[in-house]
């Protein structure tokens, strides 16, 4: 059993077959941390549980038995549901798929954000993502002429 | 709490490796200033029109123009009516400067309403690419006597090129009706015997190259020296010209059924049959109907659309163009020589008849150029 402790205090109880999903734990397990509470200090504790939840899923789905396997749509559509959420929490969850290493969640966010991304309009992506526009005038000058055309 | 302005840039460029169009990429260059500064301009180095022969750097000769058919609308907070899309094919030939031209033919358009701007900003918008298509044409000056290669831009043009344009390969249907290849470093075009049919059409799928002949028989062109050719569907009994078109990731053939128009040498398209690909039984199998989708028939390109996003019309029907004997003249004929085929009822009807769906190809709708939505 290995204890992770998120940067807001929470502690994590979870089996060594999901903890070497992440690849960085894995690291510090073999490294030194093995019997003590391994410190996440860069992810809150809200999102330490959801990276949890879906290493615990898909851990399950290739460990199990035949019978009781997942089928790959099943997982699909699990993911699926799994991504329903707001932008802030998406942001919070790929820098931690990131910095804790974890290949398969991370393509995940990456495809989900892309897909929101997919034929919008600049500020449509900035609606979606509350980002402001940070441009200098020279800068949206320079985006103007990028975003144009001239017609003969 | 940062922000996603705040994403790192290697996390960016995960998201950005997942966009697959050139305008989704200005897109999210153009969101805020990190993104901006993370993510490179020189995205397709190629340029619209680039040079296949001769191949010593004269500015004359044989080039593949290339264009994007595009499907433009407002953003949803802005949308009003009913037409709010505008399909355009567009060709930048140089840096900043485009045509614009009749999705479905070759016709380019002129003509532009008074009030509009020459200059406009596309990042307004959202912007979808339905297809690309590529058109041979003869720049500055037509050898003479080279009988095999001036024959050429007649027929399909299908290409493919690394990303970073250092190698590229070009099919496209000889006058013969043979296939041709054409490669970055060739001299000139090889041509390949072993289509039993003259060949109908050509379409780069999935990363491979299609072909289809005048029987409905399909192979896939592994591009080599000798290129080898696979089945990949028999033969179909029916129609006379075989078309092929992506739809929602799915290969597609169309076949169509020409008349002849009475006392003349014209022909007219008077029913299209739809097939989907079965890979394993290697088979076309007829589909009754296409759903919410619209398959568009051009000239030189194929491509098709969801219903829903295209203009608010049902699905289940085919753009086609017999414009080749309909010479278009002028702006008023941007819809001469388009038909729309309803699958459902086999209903055939020229573009005109539905104003609501012409308005989305000519003119320019109003929203694209009155700048009531402002910003970058």
């Amino acid at each position: 059993m290995i204890t992770l402790r998120s940067s807001d205090g929470e502690t994590f109880d979870l089996d060594e077959v999901v903890a070497v999903e992440l690849l960085t734990i894995k690291n510090m397990m073999e490294d030194c941390c093995a019997d003590s509470v391994i410190p996440v200090p860069n992810v809150e504790g809200k999102i330490l549980a959801k990276v949890i939840e879906y290493c615990k899923k898909h851990v399950k789905s290739t460990a199990m038995a035949e019978e009781h396997a997942i089928s790959d749509a099943d997982l699909k559509a699990w993911d699926s549901d799994f991504i329903k959420l707001d932008q802030a929490t998406l942001f919070d969850l790929i820098m931690a798929a990131n910095y804790l290493d974890i290949k398969s969640l991370l393509d995940l966010l990456c495809q989900t954000v892309a897909d929101m991304i997919k034929g919008k309009s600049p500020e449509e992506i900035r609606k979606i993502f509350n980002i402001k526009n940070d441009f200098t005038p020279e800068e949206e000058k320079e985006i103007r002429r990028e975003n144009q055309w001239a017609f003969e | 709490m940062a922000g996603w302005s705040q994403l790192p840039k290697d996390l960016l460029l995960l998201i950005a490796q997942r966009l697959n169009t050139r305008f989704d990429l200005l897109s999210l260059r153009s969101v805020c200033s990190s993104w901006h500064a993370f993510i490179p301009y020189s995205l397709h180095p190629l340029p619209s029109r680039f040079p296949i022969l001769p191949t010593n750097g004269t500015s004359w000769g044989l080039y593949l123009s290339r264009r994007r058919i595009l499907l433009l609308r407002l953003p949803e907070s802005h949308c009003q009516s009913t037409t709010s899309s505008w399909l355009i094919k567009v060709e930048e030939d140089v840096p900043d400067m485009a045509h614009l031209v009749n999705p479905l033919s070759t016709f380019q358009f002129r003509h532009f309403p008074p009030n509009f701007q020459k200059k406009f900003a596309f990042s307004r918008f959202r912007v979808l690419e339905l297809g690309q298509e590529y058109v041979l044409q003869y720049m500055n000056h037509r050898p003479s006597g080279e009988a095999d290669e001036g024959s050429l831009h007649k027929g399909k043009v299908t290409f493919s090129c690394t990303s970073n344009g250092d190698d590229f390969v070009m099919l496209t249907i000889h006058v013969t009706g043979k296939l041709a290849m054409f490669r970055h470093g060739n001299k000139k075009l090889t041509l390949i015997d072993d289509m039993t049919s003259p060949c109908d059409d050509l379409i780069f799928f999935n990363g491979e190259f299609y072909a289809v002949d005048n029987t409905g028989r399909t192979v896939v062109v592994a591009i080599g020296s000798p290129p080898v050719l696979s089945l990949v569907a028999d033969s179909v009994s029916g129609g006379n010209k075989k078309s092929l078109v992506e739809s929602n990731g799915e290969l597609l053939m169309v076949d169509t059924y020409f008349d002849r128009v009475i006392h003349s040498i014209m022909e007219r398209a008077v029913q299209f049959k739809v097939f989907k690909l079965d890979q394993i039984r290697r088979v076309w199998v007829e589909i009754e109907n296409l759903g919410d989708r619209i398959l568009f028939l051009g000239e030189k390109s194929t491509f098709s659309a969801v219903a829903s996003e295209f203009c608010g019309c049902a699905g289940n029907c085919i753009y086609y163009t017999n414009s080749f004997f309909f010479p278009c003249g002028q702006e008023d004929d941007a819809y001469t020589g388009i038909g729309i085929f309803n699958l459902e009822n086999g209903n055939m009807d020229p573009l005109s008849s539905f104003p609501d769906y012409a308005k989305v190809i000519w003119p320019p709708p109003a929203w694209v150029y009155t700048d009531n939505i402002g910003g970058v």
